[in-house]
């Protein structure tokens, strides 16, 4: 076969070089929050106008596939996830770093993202033209049932507090309508300030719902940030063991992964959290998920990394890029004089098949690089001292949200969106549920109006939207992952009730914590807050034109409906229940410390300069963070230290990445 | 020590301010070029084809950087913001800028805004699928006005140049369509080639990119474009649709007049080099080349015939 001889070509030393530069560096980058794989890739495109165009793909794809795995990184050790696509590693990852498994959960990262990059390649090696069909079987209607589906992950999500997970869903559904509609074209819910014209972006959200009240637990207590493992290192024989035999989750999600990949606009986020879903569903455990389960990790590491492959597939065969990086190699492409289209794959054969198995090997390659990396990223993580550690993740948190756009207004909105969800999160409001609302938000509210739209030209609405084939199958699967939980948990307090009929008061003293059945307090005025906001949101969508206010009026009365949902219940429960005291004990002053630096940090950049607000904040959360108390040779040791992070990072995204730095008054 | 001083003082030079140098020196570093757009779209990809000649025509770099968001109004109402130099450039574009303040508030207003330089634009044209039954546009103007609404039409976006052709096209063929917006040319050729509309109104840039899966009824250029010889254009087929989206370079207002002009001739100066040229036309855009000395009386014709498509989009009264 022709396919093979190409295999040499991509093996040529300088190939083979650009796809380890490019692995490495794109694995850094993606475990950076918010430093992403379209900007290293927007930045390098240049570099690849003078090489050869096979060559300089496969530099681009190798940083694309390495970005998508980095993203795990952060998401396992600091519970953030470093690119939208690792989201639903955070679930299961963090859990398991916590208890002392996160060198087994990197390199099960590891192992899963190889898996699903080289599925993902090889269908695109082999299967491409006939797979872009997929791309266009997917219609409006499609696009709206699998956001209708990865919404009902949240079912699964909130077990026993689904109330409140749907109402965060609400939460995030509103977040994703700020800014202006693209259907319709309305300016919605910005309150005329400037910086929310554009929406909420993704990316910063996500690093403050996660990451900021991970600081803020962080320096609560003189706890260390994880476990020590007992074993060390990354355990990647254990890995290795672990994942064989679950090579089934592992094809199941990277299928997935790729085929959600050649969708355009759905992306590696949404195949993670499809695959979660889908691992989560067919597991023999499913209560486990969420709470440190391996096969979480498998399934969305695999998943995320198949989109790689899978979305250059409508990339190269149609010319329609599945993801922002695809759509900057298209551009790469068309600059090199390389027509894209059908025909692609007959006219320049020899640049497609040896940019593909470019790609193939740089993802073998991430095995040890990523082995290496690894090792050093988990050793650091659980080796600093807290006092550096803190700062450092609060340095990057701020720097992730500002480089998305050169923005300080994304940074500011990250840390305000941070102390927020700490504080719903404490009372019951998980991030999850708003994240995953923001994420599908869009997805479902286009298609939806481009289906009623579609529908009602023809007359055909009920047909549009409930008799296509493919958004039957997706339905369905929805339902089975919407009624699966509520069966489950009947199943189960069945199965208690016969074990009680047999064995009375046999469970007396089981460790499961008793579901409050107290009146919770602070959820009521949290569900009376959401209250109001729905009849804001209702009161708003009035002056909207009828395409942008249907999807606002329906989340509107939805929370409301929700939230009036929660006071009911909690009406029924008897008062006097968690009674709660604010203690001003040290760690609550730490954590306000905290909250305050960070404001200040951000609200003071623009005025004051990126370099003198991060370095004074850094030494201030190192002082707020400490509990060892040394000496001053270590307070010097850790202040220089600090100064040389903060420099380094600012040279990094001011001179590598050309981003546009606050200046301010000072420096 | 003489050598280290020597360093010293070149460093120094080489430190002066930029504004001192003159404008023939201009650029004398790499500049920077705002894409306002997410990668992948016309004004990336027209962007890039200036980068590959940029350096041969400036002797240095450009870098190019995206800014998305609010359908580049994110970027655009941060544009006089920006240093005043000339080293950070913006692309902009037709009709967004005069359509989005006339829409509602979105932080910049269209006077505040200086182009130097229009270099292309992108025709709109009407596409369907190979095998659609329609062959020539008389026949969808006729399925449509035998089955008002019936016909869907994809396109890129809410006011936006493709929902101003539709609106034109409307009210010139005397029928009634319904217009889809989508979000981005990808999103909305993915409908018309896989069916989920009939139509779509697109810019004819898609057309390179798709090959024989999709065909062009009609375009709305002034004469037929060279990479498409076979496609009748609106205007002989007795409908005055002419325009698509023009983009373009934009400084900061605190730019001063010399530099501004400079700018504009680099611009005009890429446009002009053959492989350039070679590249832009095979794939679709039609190079305009509308310099700083006549931005004025072009931006004020486009705010005209704008206005009427805004009054009929409903936008404004």
């Amino acid at each position: 076969m022709d396919i093979i001889s190409y295999l040499l070509d991509a093996l040529t030393p300088f190939n083979l070089v650009l796809a380890l530069v490019g692995v490495v560096l794109g694995t850094v980058i993606g475990a950076l929050p918010g430093l992403s794989a379209t900007m290293a890739v927007a930045v390098l495109v240049p570099f690849t106008f003078t090489m050869d165009p096979a060559a300089g793909l496969i530099a681009l794809g190798a940083i694309y596939t390495g970005a998508i795995y980095g993203g795990a990184y952060a998401a396992i050790l600091v519970n953030t996830p470093g690119t939208p696509s690792s989201i639903a590693t955070t679930f299961d990852g963090f859990p398991m770093a916590r208890r002392g498994d996160g060198g087994l959960a990197i390199s099960l990262a590891t192992i899963a993202s190889v898996a699903g990059g080289i599925v993902g390649a090889v269908a695109l090696l082999v299967l491409a033209p006939p797979l872009a069909k997929v791309a266009l079987a997917f219609g409006p209607t499609e696009y709206f049932w699998l956001a209708m589906f990865g919404l009902t992950l949240i079912a699964a999500l909130s077990v026993g507090n689904t109330v409140k997970g749907l109402i965060g869903a609400c939460i995030g559904l509103f977040l994703s309508m700020i800014g202006v509609a693209v259907v319709g074209g309305d300016v919605r819910y910005t309150m005329d300030m400037q910086r929310f014209l554009a929406g909420i972006d993704l990316t910063s959200a996500i690093i403050g719902l996660y990451c900021v009240p991970v600081i803020l637990d962080l320096v609560a207590n003189a706890d260390p940030h994880l476990k020590p493992s007992e074993t060390g290192g990354l355990r990647f024989a254990e890995a290795l063991r672990y994942s064989l035999p679950r090579k089934f989750n592992l094809i199941r999600s990277s299928v997935i992964g790729t085929v959600i990949g050649i969708l355009p606009g759905a992306g590696g986020s949404i195949a993670g959290l499809v695959a979660y879903s889908e691992a989560r569903r067919s597991s023999d455990d499913p209560e486990s998920f969420g709470r440190g389960n391996p096969d979480g990790v498998i399934a969305t590491e695999s998943a995320n990394n198949a989109t790689v492959g899978g979305g250059f597939i409508p990339t190269l065969v149609l010319g329609i890029p599945g993801t922002p990086p695809d759509a900057i190699i298209l551009g790469a492409l068309l600059v090199q004089g390389i027509k894209i289209g059908p025909t692609l794959f007959t006219t320049d054969a020899d640049i497609v098949y040896t940019f593909i198995w470019g790609l193939l090997i740089a993802t073998i390659l991430m095995l040890p690089v990523g082995l290496l990396i690894g090792r050093y990223a988990y050793s650091s993580i659980t080796k600093v001292p807290k006092a550096v550690l803190a700062p450092t993740v609060a340095l990057l948190t701020i720097i992730g949200a500002f480089a998305i756009h050169s923005n300080v207004d994304d940074a500011q909105l990250m840390v305000g969106l941070g102390i927020l969800a700490w504080i719903l999160n404490r009372y019951g409001f998980q991030p999850s549920p708003i994240v995953l609302g923001l994420v599908l938000g869009s997805i479902a509210e286009q298609g939806f109006v481009q289906t009623y739209l579609i529908g009602s030209a023809s007359g055909r609405l009920t047909e549009m939207f409930f008799m296509r084939p493919i958004s039957i199958g997706i339905i369905c699967a929805a339902l089975l992952t919407l009624l699966f939980p509520i069966w489950s948990n009947w199943k189960s307090k069945r199965r208690t009730q016969l074990a009680q009929a047999g064995e009375q008061f046999a469970d007396d003293g089981t460790e499961i914590a008793p579901e409050p059945n107290r009146r919770d307090v602070p959820g009521m005025i949290f569900a009376g807050l959401f209250v109001v906001l729905g009849i804001a949101m209702y009161v708003g969508a009035s002056a909207l034109s009828p395409l942008g206010a249907v999807f606002p009026i329906a989340i509107a009365a939805a929370l409301i409906l929700f939230s009036i949902l929660l006071i009911a219940l909690n009406l029924r429960r008897p008062a006097g229940g968690v009674g709660e005291t604010f203690d001003m004990h040290s760690g609550a002053k730490r954590r306000i410390a905290l909250g305050v630096v960070m404001l200040a940090w951000v609200l003071l950049m623009p005025e004051l300069g990126f370099l003198a607000t991060s370095i004074t904040a850094f030494v201030a959360i190192m002082v707020i963070a400490d509990y060892d108390r040394p000496g001053a040779k270590t307070w010097a040791i850790w202040i220089v230290s600090g100064a040389l992070i903060c420099i380094g990072f600012w040279w990094l995204m001011a001179n590598v990445l050309l981003l546009r730095m606050p200046v301010g008054a000072l420096f | 020590m003489k050598t280290a001083l020597a360093t010293i003082f070149a460093g120094l030079l080489a430190s002066t301010p930029l504004a001192a140098q003159s404008v023939e020196d201009f650029p004398a570093q790499a500049m920077t070029y705002i894409i306002p757009f997410n990668a992948g779209g016309e004004s990336d990809i027209s962007a890039r084809f200036q980068q590959s000649e940029w350096e041969n025509v400036t002797g240095h770099q450009v870098v190019i950087q995206y800014q998305p968001g609010a359908g580049g109004a994110q970027a655009w109402s941060q544009l006089n913001s920006l240093p005043g130099d000339g080293y950070t450039i913006m692309g902009i574009n037709l009709p967004h800028t005069i359509l989005q303040p006339m829409a509602g508030s979105v932080g910049y207003a269209t006077d505040d805004l200086t182009p130097v330089h229009y270099f292309h634009y992108t025709p709109d044209a009407i596409f369907v699928r190979a095998d659609s039954q329609f062959t020539t546009l008389q026949q969808l103007i006729d399925h449509a006005k035998a089955n008002p609404g019936l016909v869907t039409f994809a396109g890129s976006g809410s006011n936006s140049s493709n929902q101003l052709a539709n609106v034109r096209f409307n009210a010139q063929a005397d029928v009634v369509t319904t217009y889809v917006p989508f979000s981005g040319t990808g999103p909305s050729i993915t409908a018309v080639l896989g069916g989920s509309t009939m139509a779509g109104f697109n810019y004819v840039t898609s057309a390179v990119s798709q090959g024989d899966a999709l065909r062009m009824l009609a375009v709305s250029a002034e004469e037929r474009l060279p990479a498409f010889p076979d496609v009748p254009t609106f205007k002989e087929l007795g409908y005055d649709i002419v325009g698509g989206a023009y983009r373009g370079v934009a400084v900061p207002a605190s730019t001063s007049e010399d530099v501004r002009q400079r700018i504009s001739d680099i611009i005009s100066k890429i446009n002009a080099q053959p492989a350039f040229v070679e590249k832009m036309e095979s794939a679709g855009f039609a190079l305009t080349d509308i310099g700083y000395d006549e931005m004025d009386e072009f931006v004020a014709e486009r705010i005209k015939e704008y206005t009427d498509g805004a009054r009929a989009l409903g936008i404004i009264q």
